[in-house]
Order: C-alpha cells, then structure tokens, then sequence
C-alpha cells in the first residue's frame, strides 16, 4: 500500500466530510430538518447510503447519521516516522468518502441544484427533469428504469462493464478517442469531474459527441462528488441483480467485486478528493488507471488484480490518440479483468466445424508447409503479460505470392499466450487446439502436430484471398472465443523466414522434449487430484471414467492435463477435480475419494473403483475407448484388441462384439475399454502384473506404437517382449495362442496365476 | 448378490467347448452375469455349480407363462426397479374382460374386435394378448359357454376368473390343451383352488386384502404345490394401488422376499367411469409393476395408445429400438428434392424426419443401418462412417430416384466429408446442420 | 405371517417454487401456486411428504396458432384469437397456471414487438388472476428482446420465463432477476446437463428457489421413455441429496403430444389407429399421466378435455 496515496486519501475524505457537514448543518439552519431529500426515479433512496448502512434517507435531518458514520470511519494522517499497512484505514475513508458526497449531492437535490444545469447540452435520452423546463442540464443519478435496461445488459455479458472517467483528458482528441474506444467495445461510460476546471464532459460537448443513455455515455456531474452516482449505480445493480438486502455491504462489495466489471479512468492530475473517492471505488472492487504519473497499488486481494496502475498518457507508446486510447482502455480492462469476446473468424473462406474432414488433393492444392518436401511447426508458448500484445499478428518472412503454384515452404505458427489463469502445463493442451481451429477454414487441410504438422491450403481458399496471415486471425479468434477462460491475449508469429525458422524450431523442440518429460515426471503419486470426465453419460448413464496423470481417459482424447485446463475452462462441466483422498489400497490403486466420487456420479451404481485392476472392479466404460483389454484365462495374460481391428481375436469374439460387454457403463471383471497410451503406463494394470500380462495385441497397435512399446519393453527389463506378443497375423484363437506363448517363452505362462 | 462373469467362470467346465454357442468359456460367463444368456446351454456343467449359480441367478420375481392355443405370454423375472437401472424385461399381458352374464353373440363380437386388433409401431405389430373370462353369472353351465365361445374366436392366451373351484374347474374344462390363469385363489378357497391349480399346472392369482395375508397364503399354496403365481393385492384405487405395487417389487427386488416374488394382476377399469379414465389408469400400471392388466374396455385407439406406451417402457434403453434402415420418403420428394443421411436409431430417426416434416420442404432421408446408435454414437463406434454411408446410398438404390448427386450429412460427422467424396465419386458431400431442430433453416436454402 | 415393508430414507428434498406473486408480495396474483416439497418419489405417500400435486398449466397463444390441430381450434372456439379470452376459457377449464406462448410473427410475417407482447401480457394478467408462464417464441434474439419487455411490464408478478437453454440463458436470467420473475432451464433429456445449465444459471445470482427444470419430453411413442427415464433419474439424484437437481420439473406434453401424427391429424392415417379424437386426446392424456408418474410437478397442457382426464388422475393419486 502506498503511504503517499493513503495520505492522500485520507486527508481528502477528512476534507470531505468536513465540507459535508458544514454544508448540511447550513441546510438544516436555512430550510428545516424535515425537508425533503431524494434521488428521482429510484426506490432506493440515496443509493450508497442505502445499501452500505440500510439507512433510508428521505429528509435533511436523515443525513445526520449517514455523516456520523462517515466520521466515525475516519483515521488520522500517517505519521511521517511510522510505517504500517494502510489500506484499512485508506479504504474507510474511502468509504466515508462516498457517504459525504451522496449527502452533499442530497443536500443540493434539496436545494433543487442538482442535476447541474449545462445550457446548451441536450441529452440523447435521460432521466427526465421537467421542473427545468427544458432547460441544458447534466443527468444526474440514473432512474431505476434505465438500471434495469443496463442491468440486464451487464449481468447477461452484451455489455462488458462500465467505465467512470473523472477529470479531464489531456487535449479533446484524446477524450473523444477514449470515448470512441469504450463504446467500440460496448462499454457504458460515465462521466464526471474535472481537472483545474475543465471536465471531460466540456471536452466531449465542444467535440460534438452526443450524450446521453441512447450514446452509453452519462454526463453526471463537473465535480468529482457527482463521481458517486456511478457508485450508486453500482449498489443497486448489486441490490436489484444480486438478490441483496440493504445494510448487507459487504455483499454488496462482493458482488461488485466478482460481477460488476466497472473501473476509473482518472484523467489529468489527481487531487486528495479523486484519491479519496478512487479508495471508495477500490472498496468495489473497482481499479483505477491514472493518465498521468502518480504511485501504483500492486495486488492485494481488495480488487481483483492492480488497484492503482499509472500509465502517463504521452509515454504510452503510440502514433495517434486513438492508438494511445486503445491501449489505455486495454489496459483497464485486463487491470478489471473483463475478458475479450470474439464471436467471428474474419477470414475470406467459409469457416466452421462443417469444414473439419475436408482433404484437399494434391491437383487442388495451391501450396502446401510440411509433409514430405518442407517442414511446419507448431509452438504455443506461455509469455509474461506486458510481453504480449494482443491481437499482433506478424508474418515473418516470404508470403504465399512468392511460391508457384502447388509449391512447398518451410512454416512455423508460434503463439504467445499471456493469461493469469495460464499456465505452463496448458501449453500442450492449447497446441493440440491448432488442428481443429485450423481444420475449421473451408479449403485448408490440416494434419499431425507439433513439428510433423503438415498443411495445404486449396485453389479455391487462395483464389477467395486466403493468405498466411489468415492463419493467424484464426487462432486468434478461437483462443479468445473458446479459451477466454485461460487466454487473456495472444499475439501471433507466422514465420518462414529460414533462419529464424531454424531458431523457433530449436526452441519448440526443446519445449516439445521438455514437454515430454513433464509428462513421464507426472505420476498418479506425484498429485493429489484426479478428475472425472462424465462426458459420455448421456448414453452411458453410470459410466465414471477417472482420469489420472498416469491413465488418461479411455476415449485417448483426455489426458490429465486436458481434463485439468477443461475444468479451468468450464467449471461446471464434465471434467471435475477428484480429490484422491486417503489411498485404502496402494496396488490395486483404491482411493477413497475417488470410490466416493464414483458412487456419487454414477448414482449409486459403480460403489468402488480400482485404478490398476482388471481382475476387481475395474473403471466401467462408455463405448468410446480405443481398445478393449479382456482376460485370456487360458494364457494368464490379457489382450489388447483396438477399435482399427476388426479380426477375430482369441477370445473367440470382435471388437465390435467386445464392445458390447466391455461398454454401458457396467462394472465387468475381466474385461475393461482404455486408451491406447495407457497401455504403455507404468501403473497399466500393474496390479495384475501390468505389461507383461499382455499375450496377444492387434497388430496395428504394434504398428502405430511401435517406439513407445520398445521403451516399455525396455522398462520391463525383456527387450525382446513385444516379439513374444500374439496377433491376429499369428493367431485368432486360444489354442494357436497358447502354442504361440510356449514357443517364444512368453513371461505371462511362468507368473502368477491370475486366477 | 450377483456374480461376476470372472465368479461365474470358475465354476464353468474351462474347457472352451463351444457348445453352448459362444467361443469360450469366459465370454459365456460373461454373458451369463449380464443375464443374457441362459446357464442350461453349458451341457458340461457340474451339479454343484449349477446349485451355486442357480441360487444367485433366481430371479427375484418367478417367470409366469400363461398360454392359449396359438399364443403364449410370458411375465416376470424383472430385475430393477427403475428402467434406467437396466431394462424391464417381459411387458405386462394386456388383458380384455369379458363377462358370461353378457350374450354369446355379444361375448364373440368383443373378442373378435379386440384379439383381431393389430397396430404397426415402428416395425413392429403390437396386439393384446388374452381375454379373462368372468363367471359373472355363478352358473358353471354359463360360464362354460362363455368360454368356450371366447376360443371360438381367438387363440390367445385366458384369464378365468370364478368365486370357486368348481366352477374354475367347469371353466378349464373347456379350455383344453391351453394354460390359462386362474383367479383367484384368496383365504376361503385357497385349499381346493390350489388343488386344481396344481393338478391342471395351471399358473394362480391369489388375492388377499393385505400384504401380511398374501404371504402367508403364497407360502400354504406353495406348500400345496403351486410354484406359478400372480398376486392381486386387492387394492383398485390409484393411489393405493402405485404404493401397493410398488412396495411388493421393492420386497422382492431388494429384500429377495420369496414369497411376493410373483408378477401382479391389476384391474384398471373396476375403478374408471369411463374408457378414457381407465386407459390413463392402466398408463399407471403399465410404468409402475403391473404384470398382468386386465381392461374392461376397448377401442381402437385406446389399444393403440396402450400398447405404444407398453413397448416405450419396456424398451431396453441401452438397446434402444431401430427403425429399418434404408428410404424414407417425406413430403412427397421429387427427384430434385434434397438427400439427408442419419442413423437407424429410432429417436434420431424421429427428430430427423419430424423436423423435415414440419419443415414443409419435400426430402429424401436415407437411413443407414448403425447398429440403432445415435449418430454421434455410432461415429465413435465406427457404425457410421463413410463406408456404412456409402454402402446405405449405393445398396438403396437412391440414385435412380433422385436427379441430382447431393448427400447431406449430420454436422456432427463433419470429419466424414473427405473420406465420403473418395467412397463416393461423382458425389457432391453437403455438411448439414447439427441438431435437427437447425434442419428447417437448412432446407429453406436449398436448391438441387 | 408380518411383512416388513421396505421404507427408503431419503436425505433430500425438492426446492419447493412458488410461481405467481399476490398483491402482498409486490404482484396482482389472486394466489400463488407452489410446486416441489416432496421428500419421496412421486405419490409414495407413505414414505415422505407430497406437499403439492403437479400443477396443470394450459397453453395459450398470443396469435391464433395457424399450425394447431383443428381438434384443438375447434376444442376452445372463438377465444383462440384473444388471449384475454381464452385465458379466462383456460382457467374455467381447469388450468392452474396459464402459459402465453409468444409468436415469432403476426398476421404472417410482421415481428410480434415488444409493444405486442407487453400488451398481450398486460391484457392476460388483467383476465385471469392465475400465475402466468411466458415462454418466448424460441428464437434467440426475439426471446431475449421479447422477454426482457415482458419482464418489464409484469414486474414482480413472480412469472415463469422461458426458454432458458445453454446457448441462451443469460438475458433471461438477468430480466428475471431484475424483475423479481423465474425460469424455465431446458436441456436435452440428460441429467449432466440440466445440473450444468442449474449451475450456471443460479451462478447468475438467481436462487434455487426461481427456477424449474425442462429436462424436454417427447410424446408417447416418439421417445417418451428417454425423458421419462432422464425425469426418474433427477428425482432419484435429488433425493439422495444432490442440490442441483432439486428442482422441480415442468414438461411441454401439450406441445409434444400435439405435434404428433397421431393427434394432430384425422385423415391418411391407419384405420388401427381408431377414432380420431379420442386417440388425440387420449395421446395427450397417457403423455402427462406418465410423466406425472416419472416426476413432472407441472404440465402444460392444450386439450380441455385431457386436461379433465388428467385433473381426475392427479385427484385420485393425491388421494382425493
């Protein structure tokens, strides 16, 4: 907390407060105590006042004990020679603060001062004041009616948040472009206060910008008290949207906190009032970004993220004005943590998950990056927050223009990702969204990932204008669309420059080889959370697959991590944390938690579960899994059958028949539905006797799996294993299996007996 | 508690025979524990075992067969409580009452109309299946006569319902070669009853006022040689009747209480003033534990509505119905109308044609054989891809009735397209919407 | 002989919801109509509490619906062109609760507007003083700009706004919450999914005790039993405890019963199916009966005379 702003502060709410009862003591003198004292159009009296105290102010004298209780939050200058913690005493004369102004602008009310007359100005829509007679004037306090409209708008996203700009900006150009940019992003404005007798509302009205509720922008008041409509704007949202009662402030803070995505923009110099009201905002959860240079407010739990961030407006890095407003509104809104919604790929092809399975052909292809004649990458990496720009796409390098026609080059589509949710271990999980998002363009075709990834766009997408840098606007709008929850910003490299190809290539492959061994480093042992994923109990209602570091999901589409960053994603679906809880059996792998969990989402059928056993109540199945394990009791052993097999297997039945037991969602012993990486995890049936119990497996698994099996063999101390495996080019039934194992000596005959 | 397919094959011969019909020993076994298999097709299995399995494979609610001439049904050995649980499996016996006070004439007329009554549903021909015959009149000579006119003219199966055993024993007279059930056996005439019952093996409804009652009564006609029953707890109203039954399955279901392990009889129609009354009475029994439903009343429509209601519940809801793959016209297509692929599940089929349907736009909807799996499902299954797809369109014959060489596919199958244009040449893959809700839309835009 | 009879301890208990807000409570409702309480499976009176029957609620609309069966027209006659009326007709019948289904269009193909639709609101809440249900006419951008209007113009009455599903649910949500109203959630016939949607909205800041749960019906013989099953498996989750699954449940079986071949038309369809009205209404009355059965504390109904059958059904299974 700074001590300079908490002096400030609190010698501007002292000053406050004191103005306030000087002028309401002058108020009760001249017009009478019981003089009326209201906000028009609303129901909830003089709105902070309200809603913090559960104080209903209908006359003067009612102020008197709203300014007693401002008073009694008030707190005695920091002394110059002591250093303590402020911010207690700062956000309760932030508060006082807030009581003081409401009061003042009562009293003016009373004095029928309020709204300001501003000859001249006509309002675009606004709380109607007919006692003026037409006359100019500013809006004052927003009626019920029109919080409700803006309400709705706010609790339901259409509307972001809303923005209090407090002062006046650095020339008029700029206050326009601030304006402009807020309300390109749908953002209410509001506005108020001036700095040396200018106000931001003066700025607008001589730019010509109409104001008013139909524009989204609310003149409220040229001095900062009137900054406390906006407040009072904010605690009836939190009264009518949030179900609260009056006198419940601390939820009502709360509400704001997480709900109300609002903040200040205080404009030119900041006196001891704007800071004082400014610690009244913080109370809402609500920062403050400051155009000129004054100390910052780091984290520290009161809003969300920055409290008070400095950003002098003729250092921000920028060619025009509006350049500099759209950074400054940027920043506000990642300081808020208001998060970009992107509804549209802008790209000139047809784009959606229609287009996911399109080929293009080797005849229809106007170009292609990877595969047999180039090489592409893929590198999604975390980046620190003010080293990402959002939105900045680079090509780096030739373009497509430079390549004939069905050419090849070298490719590599790097992302930076910078989000407070982000983290490292996500890499993997948001790399792997390329193929999709990519796939979705109609005309690209897009295959393998990582540094075997292997594009071609068509004819037809580069005749409609598809370029490389499409790419990157792909990506961009995805991750904001599907992956908001994670992603705050992302810039984009699309590089095919070679040698700064050369340079990312080395630094994904280390990322990639780092990657891979994060993976092998992360046991079951190594965490305390597993999660579920009930994906697939529409058809398979009981069906609880229990997704682990070191058995992924059965479908082979979630692994640990993705079930972990889909949790972050969406919090209420289908993938929830498993606390695994007390082990009650290390080797069958029985975890409280985890049976608790099962019971629980399986509706009492699936009572206990083991993660490494065939043999006793193994995980059920949907009917998703890759390949079905199934007891041959005859060998000892197991088979490994995968869903590309359709042969005859030696427990006398298909897949497709397999399938049929193995699914629905039942417990049955001895036969069980995985993904096929499980196969090659240590704790693969490891209470069984897990790899070595393997006597016959679809050759295409041998295949398609041939180095990781090598490595398992390897691991399991006989590294000619794999060879003593059956398959259905050896043997489709029992006897010729059994033969097969005596003649290679397979480890299953001499171990324990399974049954 | 149930064994395991691994429990079960322990106690097999391990000898991998085949005769049973499945290739090993374990995939019997396993068929064995999910119930779909019967142990009596192991020829080789030993006496012990076949104790141990029988003991925990009886089935908690006995299997009663009820037979007329030319059809029999079959009702029982259920084994959860809610569908959802597993399935139910044998459907409640749809039953017409009919009285022997009522002329001969009158008698053969109703029975003619209800056991001729035949509806199509989803491929499939529903029907009722019997007539209770009530000795109304107390006359043996009478009753005899109703009887005997009622199989005249059906051969399904009989319910013949009598105050005594005598003229229960007039009644059987007439129904030979057939097994019908006999009601009712109740505290009075349980001795003689049961007697007849068990010299004719003829399946038994009791009937006593209470639950107390009507255990201690099964056990007696138990003792006296009777092993099928069915039990009439003798509660009619809708309210008592839903706990009533409700509570008996719960008693043999989870308590395996032998002696209310039986399939229940009820009689919608004693307490409904009228047709429409008593069919929504019935839905009750139909969902909640009827096992044998006796109607008072019939027509057409109320038949139809019954019996479509008996098929949704009973159907397997992990086996869920198919309809027959292959074309299904809808608004009167021409050749330019627009070609829709989807799966042979039967709620797919259903959302898929009702949208075009009401759409108004005249369509073409193949339907590919994927095993009765949602196309999602099925996708993941390898039920619905591009070959099952274009084996549909070529084996159809579609081409010859349609003009042009458009196919439209789920949106959910997106991924197909690619692999679609290779199986098909010529062929132009359309990606139509996910949901069949989006499918109106579509069709409004297209133009062949 | 004494048989024990197995008595099941449930731990839950439905959220009970009140639809309709009396003058008392900030609206103009005569009285309000309270579902859910129930601490056992539907009507296992002796076991736990069924503190309130299902509710029956009738379908208006505020056009003439062009594509309803003549049955239906000709069932409710003139008033089917006035809302007012016909919500009078509907509460004379036997209704409940009265559901205003707005269309899409007028006369055609003009938008019904958010003028339309407050004064239709406005003119039934004026003829009956029966808890309203206003559904939108299920098309994102009207329900939202429609519903927020009716919101509006009946604030406080406590109205049960629909159709809230997880591709749109937050406007709903919000005009609900600033105006003091309830909402319907939809998903399709999934227990996973109506906790997800259960979840986000009440994460909205809408209380438990303001929404009701569509786990969507089909009609008898078009996948009944999917819903019915989904039905028995919510109450089932609900009672063993599970929060987000005790809400109480509404089903459309007029809209779905009546979308049917089977009720809808009289002509072109198997003689087996027998005579025309008695099979449509019997189509409509064994959809509600049985999924009255599986749980459903409010449905909404089109025929008058089903709507008697399914009154008479309710009566005797609450013991009347």
């Amino acid at each position: 907390m700074s001590r300079y702003i908490a002096t400030r502060a609190i010698r501007g709410s002292n000053a406050l407060v004191a103005e306030a009862e000087a002028l309401l003591k002058q108020a009760v003198e001249e017009k009478g105590a019981d003089t009326p004292v209201a906000f028009p159009n609303t129901a909830y009296f003089l709105p902070v006042t309200f809603g913090m105290l559960a104080h209903e102010v209908n006359t003067l004298g009612d102020l008197e004990f709203s300014l007693a209780h401002a008073k009694k939050l008030l707190h005695p200058l920091p002394e110059d020679n002591l250093w303590v913690p402020y911010l207690g005493e700062t956000l309760d004369s932030g508060m006082a603060t807030l009581l003081a102004a409401e009061a003042i602008e009562g009293v003016r009310f009373a004095y029928g001062e309020e709204p300001t007359l501003y000859p001249g100005l006509e309002l675009a829509g606004s709380t109607s004041y007919p006692q003026l007679n037409g006359t100019g004037h500013l809006n004052g306090p927003i009626d019920d009616i029109q919080l409700r409209s803006w309400g709705i708008q706010l609790v339901d996203g259409r509307m972001p948040g809303f923005a209090a700009l407090v002062g006046a900006a650095h020339s008029n150009e700029a206050a326009v472009a601030i304006v402009r940019e807020l309300q390109r992003r749908n953002i209410l404005t509001f506005l108020c206060g001036n700095t040396n007798g200018r106000s931001v509302i003066d700025q607008l009205h001589e730019e010509g910008v109409e104001m008013g509720y139909d524009t989204y922008i609310v003149p409220f008041g040229t001095d900062t008290i009137s900054a406390i409509y906006p407040l009072g704007f904010a605690t009836r949202s939190a009264l009518t949207f949030g179900g609260l009662k009056a006198g419940q402030w601390r939820d009502i803070l709360i509400y704001n906190k997480f709900r109300v995505f609002a903040f200040v923009l205080a404009l030119g110099e900041v006196d001891d009032l704007k800071y004082a009201a400014a610690a009244g905002a913080i109370s809402y959860g609500f920062p403050t970004i400051a155009d000129t240079v004054i100390p910052e407010i780091l984290p520290t739990g009161v809003t969300r993220y920055e409290h008070v961030i400095s950003m002098p407006w003729n250092e921000i890095e920028a060619e025009t004005e509006e350049e500099r407003a759209a950074k400054m509104v940027q920043r506000a809104i990642e300081v808020r943590g208001v998060k970009v919604k992107i509804t549209e790929v802008p790209v000139p092809v047809a784009y959606g998950s229609a287009f996911e399975g399109e080929v293009v052909r080797r005849a229809d292809m106007r170009a292609e990056f990877g595969g047999k004649n180039s090489r592409a990458f893929e590198y999604l990496l975390m980046a620190p927050m003010d080293e990402v720009e959002d939105g900045k796409i680079e090509l780096i390098g030739p373009g497509l223009d430079t390549l004939d026609e069905g050419g090849s080059m070298d490719l590599a589509l790097v992302v930076e990702v910078a989000g407070r949710k982000m983290q490292e271990d996500f890499e993997p999980v948001l790399e792997r969204q390329f193929h999709y998002f990519i796939n979705g363009a109609s005309g690209i075709q897009h295959i393998g990932q990582r540094d075997i990834t292997w594009i071609r766009i068509s004819k037809a997408a580069a005749e409609k204008g598809f370029d490389l840098k499409h790419f990157g606007d792909i990506l961009y709008a995805r991750f904001h669309a599907d992956f908001g929850a994670i992603v705050d910003k992302l810039q984009i490299k699309i590089i095919t420059d070679p040698d700064l190809h050369a340079e990312w290539l080395a630094k994904a492959r280390e990322a990639y080889d780092f990657r891979n061994r994060r993976l092998a480093d992360l046991t079951d042992d190594a965490v305390d959370t597993f999660y579920s994923c009930i994906l697939c109990q529409s058809f398979a209602p009981t069906h609880v697959c229990v997704v682990s570091p070191q058995r992924l999901g059965l479908c082979g589409a979630y692994n640990w991590l993705d079930c972990k960053a889909s949790y972050e994603i969406n919090p209420t679906g289908p993938n929830q944390p498993i606390q695994k809880g007390q082990c009650l059996d290390d080797d069958k792998g029985y975890f409280a938690g985890v049976n608790e969990y099962a019971k629980m989402a399986s509706q009492g059928t699936v009572e206990e579960v083991t993660m490494y056993s065939i043999m006793e109540n193994p995980m059920t199945a949907c009917g998703c899994f890759e390949c079905i394990v199934m007891v041959i009791p005859e060998a000892n052993g197991v088979m490994v059958v995968s869903r590309e097999d359709p042969s005859m297997t030696p427990a006398g039945m298909t897949f497709s028949t397999l399938a049929g037991i193995a699914g629905g969602g039942l417990q049955t012993p001895g036969i069980m539905g995985v993904g096929k990486f499980y196969l090659t995890s240590p704790k693969f049936v490891s209470a069984d006797g897990g790899f070595k119990r393997i006597v016959w497996m679809s050759s295409f698994l041998k295949e398609t799996m041939a180095e990781e099996f090598k490595q398992v063999a390897e691991r399991e101390g006989d590294p000619d294993l794999i060879a003593k495996i059956a398959d259905e080019t050896i043997c489709t039934d029992v006897e010729g299996l059994l033969a097969y194992l005596e003649s290679v000596g397979h480890p299953a005959l001499t171990m324990d007996m399974m049954f | 508690m149930a064994l395991t397919g691994l429990q079960i094959y322990k106690l097999l011969p391990q000898t991998n025979c085949k005769e049973c019909g499945y290739p090993t020993c374990l995939a019997f076994a396993m068929k064995l524990a999910a119930k779909q298999a019967e142990l009596a097709d192991c020829p080789y299995v030993s006496e012990e075992a076949k104790a141990q399995l029988a003991a925990a494979a009886a089935p908690p609610v006995r299997l009663v067969t009820v037979e007329g001439p030319g059809h029999k049904i079959e009702v029982g050995n259920e084994t959860v409580l809610f569908r959802h649980e597993k399935t139910f499996f044998h459907q409640p016996g749809l039953f017409v009452r009919v009285k022997d006070t009522t002329p001969v004439a009158e008698i053969k007329a109703a029975v003619e109309a209800a056991m001729g009554y035949a509806v199509e549903y989803v491929g499939m021909s529903l029907h009722l299946d019997g007539v209770a015959v009530e000795a109304a009149s107390g006359d043996a000579a009478t009753f005899k006569a109703a009887v005997a006119a009622v199989l005249e003219v059906t051969d399904r199966a009989l319910i013949l319902m009598a105050a005594d055993a005598a003229l229960l024993e007039t009644g059987l007279s007439a129904t030979n070669g057939t097994r019908p059930l006999l009601y009712a056996a109740t505290a009075e005439n349980w001795e003689p009853v049961a007697a007849l019952a068990k010299a004719k093996n003829s399946p038994l409804v009791v009937r006593a006022d209470s639950l107390d009652e009507m255990a201690e009564l099964t056990e007696k006609i138990k003792g006296a040689g009777v092993q099928d029953m069915v039990l009439d707890p003798a509660v009619r109203g809708l309210a008592d009747t839903l706990v009533t039954l409700t509570q008996l399955r719960r008693l043999a279901l989870k308590k395996n209480f032998r002696p209310l392990g039986f399939p229940l009889i009820t009689f919608p129609g004693e307490v409904a003033e009228d047709l429409l009354d008593e069919a929504a009475f019935a839905s009750q029994h139909i969902a909640k534990y009827g096992g044998f439903i006796v109607l008072d009343r019939f027509t057409p429509a109320s038949a139809y509505a019954l019996l479509a209601l008996r098929a949704n519940i009973y159907t397997n809801p992990q086996e869920p119905i198919k309809v027959q793959p292959g074309i299904y016209e809808i608004n009167d297509p021409k050749p330019a109308s627009p070609l829709m692929v989807t799966t042979n599940f039967s709620i797919t089929y259903f959302s898929v044609a009702n949208e075009v349907d009401g759409s108004g736009v005249p369509g073409w909807l193949l339907v590919a054989d994927a095993e009765g799996m949602s196309v999602l499902t099925a996708w993941a299954a390898g039920k619905f891809d591009a070959e099952r797809i274009a084996k549909a369109v070529k084996s159809t014959g579609i081409e010859d009735k349609i003009s042009h060489k458009k196919l439209v596919i789920p949106g959910h199958v997106s991924v197909l397209l690619g692999e679609l244009e290779e199986e098909l040449p010529g062929w132009e893959i359309l990606v139509g919407p996910r949901e069949a809700v989006d499918l109106a839309g579509f069709l409004k835009l297209w133009n062949a | 002989m004494t048989v024990e009879i197995p008595v099941e301890k449930w731990s839950g208990k439905v959220i009970e919801v009140a639809l309709g807000a009396t003058a008392e409570e900030g609206g103009t409702r005569t009285h309000a109509v309270t579902v859910g309480g129930q601490t056992t499976l539907p009507f296992l009176h002796f076991e736990g509490a069924i503190p309130y029957p299902p509710r029956i609620a009738i379908e208006i609309s505020d056009q003439r619906p062009g594509d309803w069966s003549p049955l239906l027209l000709e069932a409710w006659g003139d008033v089917v062109k006035d809302p007012a009326a016909w919500a009078k007709a509907a509460e004379e019948a036997g209704a409940e609760l009265i559901l205003l289904q707005l269309s899409l269009t007028k006369d055609g193909d003009t938008p019904v507007t958010v003028a339309d639709a407050q004064a239709v609101t406005r003119q039934v809440l004026d003829a009956t003083g029966l808890p309203l249900i206003v559904f939108g006419p299920g098309q994102v951008d009207a329900d939202n700009e429609l519903l927020v209007a009716v919101a509006e113009e009946a604030s406080g009455e406590r109205l049960l706004l629909g159709i809230c599903e997880e591709k749109n649910y937050r406007t709903i949500v919000a005009a609900a919450l600033a105006h003091n109203h309830l909402v319907t959630a939809r998903t399709a016939m999934d227990v996973n999914l109506a906790k997800q949607l259960n979840i986000l909205i009440s994460d909205m800041g809408l209380p438990l005790n303001r929404i009701v749960m569509d786990p969507t019906s089909a009609a008898l013989g078009y996948g009944m039993e999917y819903g019915y099953s989904v039905m028995e498996r919510l109450r089932i989750a609900a009672l063993q405890g599970d929060k987000m699954t005790q809400l109480p449940m509404l089903v459309t079986v007029g809209y779905e019963a009546w979308r049917q071949k089977e009720s809808k038309v009289g002509v072109g369809v198997p003689e087996a199916w027998g005579e025309w009205e008695e099979r449509a209404i019997l189509w409509e009355t064994l959809t509600t009966t049985t999924l009255i059965e599986s749980g459903a504390d409010i449905v909404i109904m089109r025929h008058p005379e089903a709507v008697r059958r399914a009154r008479v059904f309710i009566d005797r299974l609450m013991g009347k």
